[in-house]
């Protein structure tokens, strides 16, 4: 594997917007690889950049007015200076995506199967009869019943679970090598979102496709994910390998993203935790450490100093981006994953308070 | 579901058009008097019909006339309206009628000679022409049982004639008829008609014969169309005139040479010898064109050729024409007045002094300047107008002699309070209560409205001014006294026909004050002017009645019953290669029957 | 649907009733003038008004004036005459018919075509010049007054008084049949005028609805799709038009109302020019005639408007 060249290099990527109130700096130099056939979770609350990242990726923020800076390079070729027909010819065929909200995501006036022929007649050479059975055929695998009355249906025929199928269906219709699927189970019933999930596990092991999992819940990539990013406020803070994310996270956001997710075996007197606080500006990022405001165990200094995204010692592929010492951060998760509030846990681990820096007193 | 916008548009529309009906239907019309004294030659420098030439045309060739509005009745029994009068004596001959230079003195038109009135007043004769035809189809000669038809016709209600009743009263039999026979109307032969009295009214009813009412009708003809409920002869009509409507070989001209909102085509009368003719009629057809905007048609003429427009010119044309149209522009004097109604029988006008302060205080120059000043008005001093016979008698432009109020057209402040004082209220400013002052919408009535409006404050009223649409300022208030409306800011009035009884009588005579219609507006009901009226009805010869109604005038003004300002002019364009010749007794209109082509 | 069209199809026959009803009280009762008055000139005698008004069947009740215009029409399609002429109301309205379809139609396919094609290129130009200008335009369009669009553009182009003497001007329409190619040069300024107002208003409209629509999530999933973009724009297109239709059948009645003013000014002898004449004179059944055929117009535009709309919007049921 570590032979084998990445199918998707992102390299300081930055991506900006001008609006009326200032720029706004969605995505501040992230960088991150997906290898062929496995799968990318990228995490992080609504608002870190997450979805603007991913979809700068297939050039779709280029309609927004944005300004793309860094590098994206798809098996070799960068998709940041691709003229609109080449990234065109890439889209829905090598690159494909699903949303959010299957519901707003299919043309209301079209039928199902227009939008899905439409999608393989863009990039393959085919009749339209060939077309519309491959459409059939799509629908069938993505496990709608009845593909082929369905086909002449109209997506508010569907329900939402089935929509994001179709929505399935119309990505994978040329078997593309890379899928970006963004939340693609948020707007789902609970039970529905883990038939998505199954499903996508499915094709994935059947058609050999990587995949970029865009989500703020990290339980939906525990099972699926081979590497997850965590973005917080444009950028990435933390990167590993899953488990490593899961057995031995490194940065109080993942921290706090982990005592979020609600899980079976989490006893029930234990509450989920909240993450304090809102998500930044991105017009006007904090100083220092972005997450510094919302970070409990935060010194002084934090605010001053931007920390970079570090390898950590012992673990190469594991990099995270905090100020605080290694060791401390190892002491504050023990005790946070034992069930300790953060006060209990900087009392555990020994966390001492800086003084405040340059405070004049009169 | 039905569009609301699309609701509102159509009554917008409505409103729009209530304006517009109101603008031309207060000023019907017909009129006149003795030798033309300064008020009809008064046109500074242009055009008039006082004076123009009714032999210079050259025979031949098609006229386009331009009327924005549509015809109201071409029915010789129903016309009453100065924008068909042009059609109507071009197409029909009724006993009299006016040369359209002359408003004093009437021309036998189907009559042989003068009407014969007896000495005592109540018997009226009147021989008429021989070998005159009706057209196509009826082709037959015109006897006096036709023009008897004619008046027994206007009184059936499906025609419904609306001054038969106003000047034939008189005739024996008439009130009560419903169409049929009257007794008074007798034709010892077939070129002799008699109309008996039953009151000594002969000069008026003489008079009246130039009103269209008076052409023949072919009763075996039209009574079928009569039979309808409303008739519809006008459809059918045949003319005596030079012209006739065109029409088919049943006589149809509706469809034919008529199309209601289109067009209508006047062509010559096969039967009609000019010989027996006081009209040149030179123009080979005419081509009416019905429709369209006022603005557009009056520019149209004015940069036209062959072409003349039947409207009224706006102000802006007007102006237009007077800088750079001069030699198409003709200014009628004689179309009529314009009034303060003050209400005589309840409110404070009840009081003479107050409606003489009034009168003093009036900018009258202020509220001509918004009619169009003085290429269009004159300073209104009396009520008599230009043209009328008596005019002159009852002080002419300057008006009677001696009336302090009426001799400051510009208003004076001083002296309206000095009437304001001896009316009984020792401050100059009245004191009292609220009283109500219903104008027009639109100008120029709106503006004069204000102008009134703020005169009347200058005098310490306190007003409640209102400015409905002009029809419904009239028919449901100005006309109606129980309204008891104090002040109707810009009433206005012309003559059907040269006799100053005709401006006077019912527009201040007590007796004519009905509940609806009433135009008597100021509802003056002076016991001394009424009995002058009652018996000036009644007095014989053209000179006679002149001086007798003069008489009345004066007395008018001395009791200030309304408050004149604007005797009104009339101005109409025409193309460059026209000839045009207005009608003097109609407001000016072209008429059809002397108007030329160079 | 079949169902659906019937019960609109009734509706629209009770609302027809209901507009004869309005038209009958707004011109019969409420203050306006007395057709009688009005022919019975400047000092009417009580006994000629009373005449006139008999003549004119108006010295009936009113519930029987009404009942009798209701009977006359059910059972004979006969929708009065004339005060003035005479002539049969459904004969006036069947002269005056033709120039102001028209007019009618010639001016929704102006409105239609200039409407949506400014609207989207506007929307697909957003914040050029040529959106600014054409929005621009579209404001003052739509707040200038037919009549007083129509007067200038008569002042500026007809060939009578106008400053570039290049279009017939007032008064020049004839019928399709009997010259074309006058019957569309006369018509030109006219259709414009119209049009002008009703495209103003859907140039924004559609121009408001995609730009909104380009940034809904079925569009990114065009694009994510790699159509090309004109293709994605035909989709924006597509759904921003769907809104805009079932305004159609309610700017329709605008159109109609407009027309009264238009061909007023351009002279065109339509139905619309016949409403205004009859009301300045007061003609009640020639109002009541055309009053009823705009509203069935209204009526007929906004049934077909729906159907169409359930037609292109398979979201739509009509239970």
């Amino acid at each position: 594997m570590s032979a084998a060249e990445p199918l998707l290099r992102v390299e300081d990527l930055r991506v900006q917007f001008n609006t009326e109130d200032g720029i706004v700096h969605a995505v501040d130099g992230i960088t991150y690889q997906v290898m062929p056939g496995k799968t990318l979770g990228i995490v992080g609350e609504s608002g870190s950049g997450k979805t603007v990242g991913s979809m700068t990726v297939l050039g779709l923020t280029r309609y927004q007015g944005a300004e793309v800076s860094g590098k994206i390079l798809l098996e070799g070729r960068d998709l940041v200076t691709m003229d609109d027909d080449q990234l065109r010819s890439i889209r829905g065929n090598e690159v494909a995506m699903i949303f959010q909200d299957p519901l707003s995501s299919l043309h209301p006036l079209y039928k199902v199967g227009r939008q899905l022929t439409e999608a393989i007649l863009t990039h393959r050479d085919l009749s339209k009869a060939q077309a519309r059975t491959r459409a059939v055929e799509l629908l069938g695998l993505v496990g709608i019943p009845d593909p082929s009355h369905r086909v002449d249906q109209y997506p508010h025929e569907f329900s939402g679970g089935m929509r994001q199928r179709v929505m399935i269906a119309m990505a994978l219709a040329n078997e593309p090598k890379l899928l970006i699927a963004d939340e693609p189970t948020t707007a789902l019933d609970v039970t529905v979102q883990a038939q998505i999930l199954d499903l996508m596990e499915r094709l994935q092991r059947e058609l050999g496709m990587a995949i970029v999992i865009i989500t703020h819940d990290l339980g939906v990539v525990a099972e699926m994910a081979d590497d997850i990013a965590v973005m917080y406020a444009g950028r990435i803070v933390e990167t590993a390998p899953a488990r490593g994310v899961f057995a031995s996270p490194e940065h109080p956001y993942t921290w706090g993203l982990l005592r979020s997710i609600p899980r079976l075996e989490r006893d029930r007197g234990e509450a989920l935790v909240p993450i304090p606080g809102t998500p930044p500006s991105l017009i006007a990022p904090p100083s220092g450490c972005r997450f510094h405001p919302r970070c409990a165990y935060a010194q002084p200094s934090h605010s001053r100093i931007d920390p970079g995204l570090e390898p950590l010692a012992g673990a190469p592929d594991h990099f995270a981006a905090c100020l605080l010492e290694p060791q401390l951060r190892r002491g504050l998760w023990g005790a946070l994953a034992g069930g300790a509030t953060p006060e209990e846990a900087k009392e555990s681990a020994g966390y001492v308070e800086e003084a405040p820096e340059g405070t004049p007193v009169p | 579901m039905l569009s609301r916008k699309a609701i509102a548009g159509l009554i917008g529309a409505v409103l729009i058009a209530a304006v517009v009906a109101a603008c031309g239907s207060s000023e019907e019309k017909g009129s006149s008097t003795t030798p033309k004294g300064e008020g009809l030659t008064e046109s500074g420098g242009f055009k008039t019909p006082a004076t123009e030439s009714l032999t210079s045309g050259k025979k031949g060739g098609k006229l386009v006339v331009l009327q924005e509005t549509e015809f109201e009745h071409l029915d010789p029994g129903i016309s009453y309206y100065n924008l068909d009068y042009p059609v109507v004596f071009a197409t029909q001959r009724p006993l009299y009628s006016y040369k359209p230079n002359e408003e004093a003195e009437s021309t036998p038109d189907l009559a042989a000679g003068p009407p014969e009135i007896s000495s005592d007043n109540k018997t009226v004769t009147v021989k008429l022409k021989e070998g005159i035809k009706f057209s196509p189809p009826v082709n037959r000669e015109v006897t006096s049982e036709d023009v008897k038809y004619a008046f027994e016709r206007g009184k059936n209600p499906n025609v419904a004639n609306p001054y038969e009743e106003a000047y034939f009263a008189a005739v024996e039999g008439m009130p009560a008829a419903k169409g049929g026979p009257i007794k008074g109307i007798e034709t010892p032969n077939k070129h002799t008609i008699v109309f008996h009295l039953t009151e000594p009214k002969g000069q008026i009813v003489a008079d009246a014969l130039v009103l269209p009412l008076s052409a023949p009708v072919p009763k075996e003809y039209a009574a079928k169309y009569d039979k309808n409920s409303p008739s519809n002869y006008a459809s059918y009509e045949v003319a005596t005139g030079p012209y006739m409507i065109k029409n088919n070989s049943e006589g149809k001209v509706l469809g034919v040479g008529y199309f209601p909102g289109k067009s209508l085509t006047l062509v010559r009368n096969p039967n009609w010898v000019a010989s027996s003719d006081y009209r040149p009629a030179y123009l080979n057809e005419i081509n009416y064109k019905i429709g369209g905007t006022v603005t557009v048609g009056e520019k149209e003429a004015l940069q036209g050729t062959n072409i003349i427009d039947q409207e009224r010119p706006p102000q802006t044309i007007v102006q237009e024409a007077a800088e750079h149209y001069k030699e198409q522009l003709q200014i009628s004097p004689g179309a009529g007045d314009h009034y303060i109604a003050v209400n005589n029988k309840v409110g404070p006008f009840k009081n003479a002094d107050l409606r003489r302060a009034l009168w003093a205080a009036l900018d009258r120059e202020e509220m001509d300047k918004v009619r169009g000043g003085k290429l269009v008005t004159t300073v209104q001093t009396h009520f008599l107008y230009p043209g009328i016979g008596g005019f002159e008698q009852a002080g002419g432009l300057k008006g009677p002699a001696g009336i302090p109020y009426n001799e400051n057209p510009q208003g004076n402040m001083a002296l309206a309070e000095k009437y304001m004082k001896e009316g009984g209220y020792p401050t100059g400013k009245y004191s009292g209560e609220t009283i109500t002052v219903v104008g027009a919408r639109g100008a120029p009535a709106s503006e004069d409205a204000e102008i009134v409006n703020s005169t009347l404050q200058k005098l310490g009223f306190q007003t409640k001014l209102s400015l409905p649409e002009s029809s419904i300022a009239y028919s449901k208030y100005c006309n109606v006294p129980k309204e008891e409306i104090t002040v109707c800011p810009s009433v206005g009035w012309i003559a059907d026909f040269d006799d100053p009884q005709t401006v006077l009588n019912v527009t201040f005579n007590g007796k004519f004050i009905p509940p609806v219609g009433n135009v008597n507006w100021s509802q003056a009901n002076n016991p001394k002017t009424n009995e002058m009226m009652d018996k000036a009805e009644s007095i014989q010869g053209k000179s006679a009645r002149a001086s007798a109604w003069a008489k009345i005038d004066e007395e008018l003004v001395k009791e200030a019953n309304a408050i004149p300002f604007d005797w009104d002019k009339q101005a109409n364009v025409e193309g460059t290669q026209v000839l045009g010749v207005g009608q003097l007794w109609n407001s000016g209109e072209w008429d059809l029957s002397f108007t030329s082509l160079k | 649907m079949t169902a659906y069209v019937i019960r609109r199809v009734l509706w629209g026959i009770l609302m027809l009733v209901v507009v004869c009803l309005t038209t009958f009280i707004i011109f019969r009762v409420l203050p306006t003038v007395n057709p009688a008055v009005l022919r019975a000139g400047r000092n009417p005698t009580p006994q000629s008004l009373k005449a006139i008004e008999h003549s004119l069947r108006l010295d009936r009740s009113l519930p029987t004036q009404f009942y009798d215009y209701l009977r006359e029409i059910l059972l004979h399609f006969n929708f009065g005459y004339s005060y003035g002429s005479n002539e049969s109301v459904t004969q006036l309205i069947k002269e005056r018919l033709p120039a102001t379809i028209s007019l009618t139609v010639g001016a929704a396919v102006l409105w239609i075509v200039f409407g949506i094609g400014i609207g989207v290129v506007s929307a697909l130009r957003r914040h050029s010049y040529t959106d600014r200008g054409a929005m621009g335009g579209a404001l003052l369009l739509v707040s200038a007054p037919e009549f007083w669009l129509g007067l200038v553009l008569l002042f500026l182009f007809s060939s009578s008084i106008g400053k570039f003497k290049i279009l017939p001007g007032a008064g020049t329409y004839v019928g399709l049949t009997s010259d074309p190619w006058k019957w569309f040069t006369s018509l030109l300024m006219p259709w414009f005028v119209l049009a002008a107002g009703s495209a103003a208003v859907f140039a924004r409209l559609i121009r408001g609805n995609l730009l909104e629509v380009m940034d809904e999530d079925y569009i990114r999933t065009a694009r994510a799709k790699g159509l090309p973009e004109k293709r994605v724009v035909r989709q924006g297109v597509r759904a921003s038009i769907n809104p805009v239709v079932t305004l159609m059948g309610l700017e329709f009645g605008v159109l109609l109302g407009g027309a009264v003013l238009v061909e007023t000014v351009f002279n065109i002898p339509g139905v619309g020019r016949l409403a205004y004449e009859s009301i300045s004179s007061s003609d009640y059944e020639v109002i009541e005639g055309t009053v009823l055929l705009a509203a069935m117009f209204i009526i007929v535009a906004n049934i077909v408007v729906d159907i169409v709309y359930a037609f292109i919007d398979p979201r739509v049921r009509y239970a």
